[in-house]
């Protein structure tokens, strides 16, 4: 058993606890970051192996080692999940992900507030938990910019303080400057979709990405392999944190980087503060960690599961928990799909970056009128290939042929012959709403390899809101795909409630202890020098991909801890 | 080989049969498929469909290991339940009566099926097929990109460019890549 002092530890060294090791450390804190899985190279990353990275998930959990259970309600049976989409080394998801880019709306800070007074209080559904960030856009713009100038984003800006600027997203938030790369190039499907998008109204643009379109601060140009979602980048492009931040960590000569380190427990004292943390080595040793400052940076599950397993009799219901609200408000993107697929033309889908590519925003948060429409929110659409990734085996375990065609046989073979090459996917990425009784808990029947109970989702997205939004979504995907000039256009079967991609909730942040388990700066209520950052603390969650909101709010919460906390340790907010 | 091992191997080669005839069955391209007379008389991977038998049976005795007890069971299942309906075991039957089977099989109407369930038993072997179909050929199918070529996809390519991505026709800029020629480097000789 070792024991070691720091002044900061950080759990989990992904897409927030790799900006916060390097900010801190930087600023002279000695800091432990642990990590569960390896730290890999980009020359690990060579390999175009779509059974092995894309199939076999070989940069995510095993699902066998670390189980997450998931059960539609409180009445049903939880079974492990088949897949895990989160990361499990260091730099975390940035290694495997598809590096989208998005800074949230104005209004996705201020949902509640937004749709009360536009639509009144009773457009919210009763049994959401819909509520306001604690923070505003313009207090977290000037970390996106640094997020995005430090990382590398690609994209172009579509409102640069407040000037409208063609070819950029009109509907995004307004920023202080241009993108620091140009857009990637659009490809075949990202055409065709431009065309059709334009013709029906909307307003399409290239999807911003954390892949340098252009050599970057010593980096590579991105070659458009389309081993990218699912794959580490076999040349650094990709803006993972494994190449951007942890080197900077490295260099401040303060950081120290645990992997095959399962943090198990946070510990504190009877004042009900954090004294650091618990973990088990690669030899299953058990080891501790004496730390000033405890900082949670893992995925969600994570968050909640440490919190939980760290109960004490200061805090029965798990630590810093005072509020009764760790591990409610789950959220999750669903992403409903609609192909289409063209006899007239190659549409070569499989290259290029492969998550979403061209983008439209005219359905997303409150930027159209819901009125009459029976349901709140939106949803970001755009064009991607079967499960944003683009090879062979991902279309065929992914993409349903059109109906009247079997999954197998002749007709089946006759379909992917003609049509791989030649389909596109147009997904809807929705806003689901937050309900209290949508929770992550610890699952009473099932372990993981180190002996810890698993984290238990309890979850369904099929609520009214969010099935009448899905259908709505559907059709406009529907209306894309025949204007684009497609042949055949079919749905996806809608999925069987369990949550998709993107997690968000289980250790909200707001402006009231009573209601809410951390301040805006993920700054513990009950426990000051605990500070829990990620997508945990998100009150709502947006029709955007949360990462680059994440690596804001670490840039934020660096900046304070640094600039005020280290001077005068305390409640921030 | 033991006796043991021997055993083992026939019931490995025996599940990638049975996997390959019913998810593989007219999914393969017609210049590498066989008839299913040759199906039935498959006894190794060397006259294996585009070797996604091949693919199947190294996967069950590695990285799949764990799923021996499930092709096992689901085969048992599966031929009790063609001797029920149609007095023969699968591999027997016509193929508009395995065409009926797998019908049954993917819309979960097939009877006498507890673990797997007749839909689980189905996607996983539709799963491993394309899987053998599409994986790169160092995993035993795919072979002589037989997959690749069927859907017009080019491997393991390290770069396209602006033209390539614009392009409306099928590539052919490059020859098809595997893992091998990824890992000689692009100056390999063709």
């Amino acid at each position: 058993m070792a024991s070691e002092k720091t002044d900061v530890v950080i759990v989990g060294v992904g897409a927030a606890g790799g900006i916060l090791a390097a900010e801190l450390g930087k600023a002279g804190m000695k800091v432990v970051g642990l990590e569960r899985g390896p730290r890999l190279t980009t020359a690990d990353f060579t390999p175009h192996d779509e059974l092995r990275y894309f199939q076999r998930q070989e940069l995510r959990p095993n699902v066998k080692r670390q189980p997450v259970t998931w059960r539609p309600n409180a009445n049903a049976r939880a079974l492990p999940l088949p897949v895990l989409n989160y990361g499990n080394q260091a730099g975390g998801g940035t290694i495997h992900y598809g590096a989208v880019s998005w800074r949230f709306h104005e209004d996705d800070f201020r949902a509640r507030s937004q749709t009360m007074e536009r639509y009144g209080a009773a457009a919210i559904p009763e049994d959401s938990s819909l509520a306001d960030w604690p923070l505003t856009y313009a207090d977290l713009e000037p970390f996106y910019d640094r997020a995005e100038y430090e990382l590398g984003v690609s994209g172009k800006a579509g409102n640069l303080q407040g000037r409208k600027i063609d070819g950029g997203n009109p509907f995004e938030a307004p920023r202080r400057r241009e993108y620091p790369l140009p857009p990637l190039f659009v490809d075949q499907a990202g055409a065709i979709f431009e065309a059709a998008a334009r013709k029906l109204g909307h307003h399409p643009f290239s999807t911003p990405r954390a892949i340098v379109s252009q050599p970057y601060r010593g980096r590579l140009g991105c070659t458009y392999c389309g081993f990218c979602q699912a794959f580490g980048c076999h040349i650094g492009a990709k803006s993972s944190i494994l190449v951007t931040k942890l080197p900077e960590a490295d260099a401040s000569g303060n950081f120290k980087l645990l992997t095959g380190a399962m943090c198990y427990r946070v510990n504190s004292d009877n004042s009900g503060r954090a004294t650091g943390v618990s973990y088990y080595g690669p030899d299953g040793e058990d080891n501790t960690i004496e730390a000033e400052l405890v900082i949670l940076a893992p995925f969600i599950y994570d968050n909640v599961r440490l919190l939980l397993l760290s109960k004490t009799a200061r805090f029965p219901d798990g630590l810093a928990n005072s509020s009764g609200q760790v591990g409610k408000h789950l959220m999750a993107h669903i992403g409903p799909r609609v192909f289409a697929a063209f006899d007239d033309r190659y549409v070569n889908i499989y290259m290029g970056p492969s998550a979403q590519r061209h983008s439209l925003d005219d359905f997303n948060a409150d930027n159209f009128d819901h009125s009459s429409l029976g349901f709140i929110r939106g949803a970001q659409i755009s064009v991607s290939p079967a499960d944003l990734e683009a090879g062979p085996i991902g279309a065929a375990v992914s993409m349903n042929p059109p109906p009247g065609i079997p999954r197998w046989g002749g007709a089946y073979r006759d379909f992917l012959a003609k049509y791989f090459a030649r389909y596109a996917g147009l997904t809807a990425q929705t806003e689901n709403l937050p309900y209290a009784d949508q929770t992550i808990d610890l699952d009473p029947n099932v372990r993981d390899a180190w002996g810890l109970p698993a984290p238990r989702l309890t979850y369904d997205w099929r609520r009214p809101n969010e099935l009448k939004r899905v259908e709505f979504m559907v059709r406009q995907l529907e209306e894309l795909g025949r204007t684009m000039g497609a042949t055949h256009v079919w749905r996806s079967p809608p999925g069987q409630g369990a949550p998709g991609a993107h997690h968000e909730g289980g250790t909200r942040m707001g402006s009231d202890p009573k209601t809410s388990v951390v301040n805006r700066y993920g700054q513990s209520w009950d426990i000051p020098n605990l500070f829990i950052i990620g997508s945990s603390t998100y009150p709502s969650m947006s029709g955007f991909n949360p990462t680059l909101t994440i690596q804001a709010l670490a840039y934020m919460s660096a900046d304070a801890i640094v600039n005020r906390y280290k001077k005068n340790p305390g409640p921030l907010a | 080989m033991s006796e043991h091992d021997a055993s083992r191997r026939e019931f490995l080669v025996r599940a990638a049969v049975g996997a390959g005839a019913v998810a593989g069955a007219g999914l393969v391209p017609e210049t590498h498929a066989q008839t299913r007379e040759q199906d039935r008389k498959a006894k190794s991977e060397t006259n294996a469909p585009a070797g996604v038998l091949n693919y199947i049976d190294l996967a069950l005795a590695g990285a799949y290991a764990d799923l021996q007890d499930f092709y096992r069971r689901g085969l048992a299942q599966l031929d009790a339940y063609c001797r029920k309906t149609y007095n023969e075991p699968f591999v027997r039957l016509s193929a508009t009566r395995q065409d009926e089977v797998i019908t049954a099989l993917d819309e979960g109407k097939a009877g006498g099926f507890t673990w797997p369930t007749a839909q689980e038993f189905f996607n996983t072997i539709r799963t491993h097929t394309m899987e053998g179909m599409f994986a790169d050929p160092i995993y035993g199918g795919n072979k002589d990109f037989a997959g690749w070529r069927l859907v017009g996809f080019p491997g393991a390519q390290a770069i396209f460019t602006p033209a390539d991505m614009q392009s409306k026709q099928a590539f052919t800029r490059a020859p098809i890549l595997s893992l091998q020629a990824q890992a000689q480097g692009p100056t390999r000789k063709e």
